[in-house]
């Protein structure tokens, strides 16, 4: 019985498990320690084939990631054996029926974390959104990166402000604007050019 | 609202005559040349965008048909953000906020003055020269410097296909002649058409936060609406004005333009908190920067592609309309 | 109408040599059946529908591909998990712009390398070079770090796990090395193998899982 399963995830690996079975396969997986442990030994063993010697990813290194997201997902604590998505709401899983809410544009973004703190709390409660991160105070000596909130922010004044720039300036500025980790550097207000 | 073509029209034509052939064109023919073709060419492009010690790799795709552009920029690896430039609005996906913002486009008479054109006032800012580089993705390239004449602005560094102007590869470079942002095309193809769905954007926005203008906007008060900065640099000019809606507030938040031909500033004004003063507050994100301040209970924040100390020195320089001498030249309302 | 005549006579720009842009490196030659994409999409969809379980199996997949090319590219690389489960993260946090347009990995293959030149460029703290070539300081700092190579540590680990793989697929009957050595190094799809074999692709796929148990009893213990 378990080896049928087992057999089904070597399938998969190698995409030759049918479309159909693929779905309750994953479900069981997920609630498996040791048949993910077998999936990775399969990938590992195809991996040592082709590349006798090289680096490998060490144990654990899965869980690290799989730890890595909760965090990033701001979820704490246990999480339930059974990985059914009633758990915290996650990203994916929230109610088709877009909530319309904001009355002003890109710039509701900006105006959601104004630089006196006031983060919109209205805003976050009605959506089910996480409330902004409270904004840092100035000044901060070199290289304090800003809160998502804040990198947000500064991405509705890009979009904004772009439209109205030449076109290579449009350009860098919705770069800009869509880079995840823009590198935004806080500069020190007493010494602007130091960078 | 004056037509989409007329519109477009009135782009074109203010792009500027037919040009002389590539081997005989002036740096500032290249300009023009180069601007046209970003508008007005259809075209999908990779390329690497590079700010500071970041970069990225985004696609472009880009529509011009019947008067009409719409673009796609998207980022394709890390943040899957992406901005769509539809003929109404612009919309700014943030998957990774679960936010859609939506914009209101701007009607295409206040771009106008934004697009570099050469000329004596240009002159007066910035000097632009023109030489024969090295091939870029197998193509002849003009490379195009646009040198500013002062520290309150930075320089561009354009590598033009021969043949299509189209700019292969741009940079902009700070006063120590260091690039603070670069982008790179690794594939660039000009097409006579592109598919609709090539602008459709990849996001799936179910369940995303849309926010958006209200249609019907009462007539509310311009925070702050007749501000100026009393300092900017020389050549730049006010070029538009605009209001944009603000919840919970009865007023709008100012928005105002200033371009110099090339670069482009924008000059926010909105309410202040009523808790207390705002700190200052500088950002920086490659070649865009932000200066954030407070005046008379209204938050001023400066932003455009220009040095740090030339958004701090308009936004601090921003004053009620009875506090400022008479405007060299009326402001241009819309 | 000036131009236009020239304008619809453009040529299309010849795509770039593929210096500057990622690409598949030479080792990692298991050609991926056609059905492993559609089954990575199939993963990637019912991530995107909120099933974190299918992202785990994501990660186990090709968490030796990742960090093995982002070890190749970063000066220590002691830190090269650190950088890999940096890629995953976001791999999974922009998980729901993936369309499908290319490989799972392909798309997995651009955020790690991203993410690694993020890193290195960050740890140098000036700005980007550009009188030099982007791919040539790129392929420059590989050479270097392959010089370094790894950590000790993981040097042993990996010859033992090369050492026991090799010994328990030498122990294996023919027809199941033939067979998981046809689908992990020569990368042919169960069809394929099928018809290289002469059986039944359900034997195909019999023979490859009873492969992977054997080596599994062996690994299990050297890991556990």
């Amino acid at each position: 019985m378990t080896d049928q399963i087992r057999e089904q995830m070597s399938a998969l690996l190698d995409g030759e498990l049918p479309p159909g079975e693929v779905s309750l396969l994953v479900r069981r997986m997920a609630r498996d320690a040791e048949l993910k442990r077998a999936f990775g030994s399969y990938v590992l063993a195809g991996e040592t084939l082709r590349a006798p010697g090289g680096r490998v990813a060490s144990r654990g290194f899965a869980a690290r990631v799989a730890a890595a997201i909760e965090i990033s997902e701001g979820v704490v604590g246990p999480v339930a054996a059974d990985e059914a998505p009633v758990v915290a709401p996650r990203r994916w899983w929230r109610p088709a029926a877009a909530t319309a809410v904001a009355a002003s544009a890109a710039l509701a973004a900006v105006l959601l974390v104004r630089p006196d703190g006031d983060s919109g709390q209205q805003f976050a409660q009605r959506s089910g959104a996480p409330a902004a991160a409270p904004v840092m105070t100035m000044p901060v000596v070199g290289g304090a990166s800003l809160t998502p909130a804040q990198s947000q922010r500064l991405a509705g004044y890009l979009v904004v402000h772009g439209q109205y720039a030449s076109p290579i300036g449009r350009r860098n500025a919705w770069s800009n604007a869509l880079a995840t980790d823009p590198g935004i550097a806080r500069v020190n207000v007493e010494n602007p050019e130091a960078r | 609202m004056r037509s989409a073509v007329a519109a477009a029209a009135l782009l074109i034509a203010a792009l500027g005559a037919p040009l002389a052939e590539a081997g005989d064109r002036s740096a500032g023919e290249w300009l023009e040349q180069m601007t046209r073709a970003l508008a007005s060419l259809n075209y999908d492009g990779l390329f690497t965008h590079t700010a500071g010690n970041r970069s990225e790799t985004m696609r472009i795709v880009h529509r011009y048909e019947d008067g009409r552009s719409m673009e796609r920029l998207v980022s394709l690896d890390g943040s899957g953000r992406e901005i769509v430039r539809t003929p109404e609005e612009i919309h700014f996906y943030m998957p990774d906020r679960r936010v859609v913002l939506v914009e209101q486009r701007s009607d295409e008479g206040s771009l106008l003055r934004t697009l570099p054109k050469p000329g004596p006032q240009l002159d007066a800012v910035y000097t632009l020269s023109v030489q024969k580089g090295t091939k870029l993705l197998g193509r002849e390239v003009r490379i195009l410097d646009i040198r500013p004449r002062d520290d309150y602005r930075y320089g561009y560094r354009l590598w033009l296909d021969e043949k299509s102007a189209m700019p292969l590869r741009s940079e902009v470079v700070n006063g120590a002649g260091v690039a603070v942002e670069a982008i790179h095309f690794t594939r660039l193809d000009v097409r006579d058409r592109i598919n609709s769905r090539e602008l459709e954007p990849a996001v799936d926005a179910a369940g995303f936060q849309w926010m958006r203008a209200p249609r019907r906007l009462d007539a509310r008060v311009a925070a702050a609406g007749d501000w100026r900065p009393r300092k900017m640099p020389p050549g730049f000019r006010l070029v538009a004005t605009r209001v944009h809606p603000m919840p919970n507030s009865p007023m709008k938040m100012t928005h105002l333009v200033f371009s110099d031909g090339v670069a482009t500033v924008s000059v926010f004004i909105e309410p202040g908190n009523a808790a207390g003063p705002t700190p200052p507050e500088s950002t920086s994100v490659g070649s865009a920067n932000a200066f954030s301040t407070q005046v008379s209970g209204f938050v001023v924040t400066a932003v455009g592609e220009v040095p740090q100390a030339t958004v701090r020195d308009i936004a601090t320089s921003v004053a009620p309309a009875e506090a400022q001498p008479a405007p060299a030249q009326p402001p241009k309302d819309h | 109408m000036h131009g236009a005549g020239s304008m619809t006579a453009m040529a299309n720009f010849p795509p770039v040599d593929g210096s500057t842009e990622p690409h598949e490196p030479e080792d990692d030659a298991a050609r991926p059946a056609a059905g492993a994409d559609q089954s990575d999409l199939e993963l990637v969809r019912r991530v995107q529908r909120g099933e974190r379980g299918a992202f785990d199996l994501l990660v186990l997949k090709y968490q030796h591909k990742v960090v093995k090319l982002v070890a190749r590219m970063l000066r220590d690389p002691a830190e090269a998990e650190d950088v890999a489960q940096e890629a995953f993260v976001k791999a999974y946090r922009a998980i729901g712009s993936f369309r499908g347009d290319s490989a799972f990995y392909t798309w997995l293959y651009r955020i790690a390398v991203n993410t690694a030149r993020n890193t290195m460029a960050s740890r140098q703290r000036r700005p980007l070079d550009y009188e030099a070539d982007l791919s040539e300081s790129e392929q420059s700092a590989v050479e270097s770090r392959m010089r370094h190579g790894d950590t000790p540590e993981a040097v042993a680990l990996s010859d033992e796990i090369h050492r026991t793989v090799n010994d328990a697929i030498g122990a294996l009957p023919e027809d199941l090395r033939t067979a998981i050595i046809l689908r992990e190094v020569e990368g042919l799809s169960y069809e394929e193998i099928a018809e290289a074999m002469d059986c039944p692709v359900g034997t195909v796929r019999s023979r490859i899982f009873r492969a992977r148990e054997a080596i599994d009893r062996s690994l299990k213990p050297l890991l556990d």
